[in-house]
């Protein structure tokens, strides 16, 4: 008699983004839905970042021939604390929303499959596998609403810059400066999805199997 | 696990039946919810046991405490009080991973809605709980086509539960509850959701692998044809084991509930 010896093993990492892939795969346009959440909100903070960047870049990096050009067209943006703020506030906004846009989307794709959870369990699978499961689906989905976002942000920032600062453009943005903002993005959009998923996955793993299987959804 | 001989002890009754043989025992088990305040008592000290290999139905009306009890035998559940034994193990005791392990590789589970993965194939839902007993996908990929051949679905292991009749489902979910070569099959009212004729195959169908594969199986249930291959019938009412009867004490036509009343 050895069986309370006996201990459920992990099921490999490999296993788990098999199935999370699948299941984004079946639900294919709700997962469009979330990622594009995600593509927006990286979009509008990416373009953010890069034409604060440009435009503040403008007295210490333009050329006095620009600086002349734009005072003249009135362009020169003004780069004072207040209106920086109400920048920001948008910003914090937009990912405030689209984060309650990702969990909502999240607590949805959870709750509609607590049977598979609880027939999942029943089967042998430990709460981590579920966890993973879901952590592993946001975080693909994440990561692709990401870079697709960022993209995007990028390119627009720099079609704006080039038709107000011309060649210019360039010289505005540092190396440096360019690469901090992207790595800004990359870690902002990746927690912001896996903090959305976070909870929904956990929750559908603390569930007792038999009340997982109850819910008539 | 505990070897045990005496295999052929299938009609002995349950509480005189040495211990050892028991692959199913509880011990008092009470359970009460609690609706809107009002103590509901789901369980009332319930002593109940299952002999190894034996095919035994646990009847009565809905509200009778019999899908609770199933719970509780299946570790799904966790009684308020007394012990549940599987396998001489009590499962109250053991922890996560341990219960998972025991709901992994000592139960097949098959549910009236017959719960198959929906995104997976006919083969992939019996390769899961192979795959989570730690088998290579090459060995549980031949398994689970030896067994869905063995449930009469050779020809369909590529189909998805949507293409699929429920007769079909729940055959799918019969040779996945076979998975991991379970002590125990535990059928929650298997063949709620099928008409008559397909209920009667998976009841067939589940008397033949009680058979040749030696699990014992326990089903829950209300439908009248379960009777007629049953080892064992339990009736519970009002969260308690009305009585016992064997299936030699059974005459019944079919679809004449009263009869046996």
């Amino acid at each position: 008699m050895n069986t309370t010896s006996q201990r459920q093993n992990q099921l490999p990492l490999r296993k788990a983004a098999q199935i999370a892939w699948k299941n984004i795969r079946i639900r294919w346009w709700r997962s469009l839905l979330v990622t594009s959440g995600i593509i927006l909100a990286l979009a509008f903070l990416m373009y953010i970042l890069c034409s604060d960047t440009l435009s503040r870049n403008i007295p210490h990096r333009g050329s006095t021939q620009l600086i002349e050009e734009l005072t003249k067209q009135g362009a020169l943006i003004s780069t004072d604390d207040d209106s920086r703020l109400q920048t920001w506030w948008m910003v914090a906004l937009a990912l405030l929303i689209s984060f309650v846009g990702i969990l909502n989307a999240m607590v949805m794709s959870v709750t509609e499959r607590f049977r598979e959870i609880g027939t999942m369990k029943c089967l042998g699978a430990l709460d981590s596998f579920i966890v993973k499961l879901y952590l592993l689906e946001s975080i693909f989905q994440g990561c692709v609403g990401t870079l697709i976002g960022l993209g995007l942000g990028l390119g627009l920032a720099f079609l704006e810059g080039l038709s107000i600062y011309g060649a210019e453009t360039w010289r505005l943005m540092p190396g440096a400066t360019f690469v901090r903002l992207i790595a800004i993005c990359l870690l902002t959009g990746v927690t912001l999805t896996i903090l959305s998923a976070l909870y929904p996955a956990w929750r559908a793993a603390k569930m007792q199997p038999v009340d997982a299987m109850r819910s008539e959804i | 696990m505990a070897e045990t001989t005496n295999q052929n002890s299938n009609n002995q009754s349950g509480t005189e039946a040495l211990l050892t043989t028991h692959v199913v025992r509880t011990v008092g088990v009470r359970k009460t919810y609690y609706r809107g305040g009002q103590p509901l008592h789901a369980l009332q000290n319930i002593d109940f046991s299952v002999v190894r290999g034996e095919y035994v139905a646990i009847m009565g009306p809905s509200g009778s405490g019999k899908t609770t009890l199933f719970n509780m035998i299946g570790g799904l559940d966790k009684p308020n009080e007394g012990r549940v034994f599987i396998d001489e193990v009590d499962i109250a005791a053991l922890d996560t991973f341990e219960l998972a392990w025991l709901r992994c590789h000592k139960i097949g589970y098959i549910f009236q809605t017959f719960n198959l993965i929906p995104v997976a194939s006919a083969l992939d839902n019996v390769m899961l709980p192979m795959l989570f007993a730690g088998m290579t996908q090459a060995d549980a990929q031949d398994k689970a086509v030896e067994l869905l051949t063995k449930v009469g679905l050779g020809d369909r292991i590529l189909h998805k539960p949507i293409q699929m009749s429920g007769g079909q489902q729940q055959r799918v979910a019969i040779a996945r509850a076979l998975a991991n070569d379970p002590a125990i099959i535990l059928a929650d009212e298997p063949t709620g959701n099928l008409d008559v004729k397909t209920g009667r195959q998976i009841i067939e169908l589940l008397r033949v692998i009680n058979n040749t594969e030696e699990v014992t199986v326990i089903t829950a249930t209300h439908d009248h044809k379960m009777l007629s291959v049953s080892d064992r019938i339990a009736w519970i009412r009002d969260g308690q084991v009305e009585r016992y009867q064997k299936r030699e004490e059974i005459e019944i036509t079919e679809g004449r509930a009263d009869v046996i009343k």
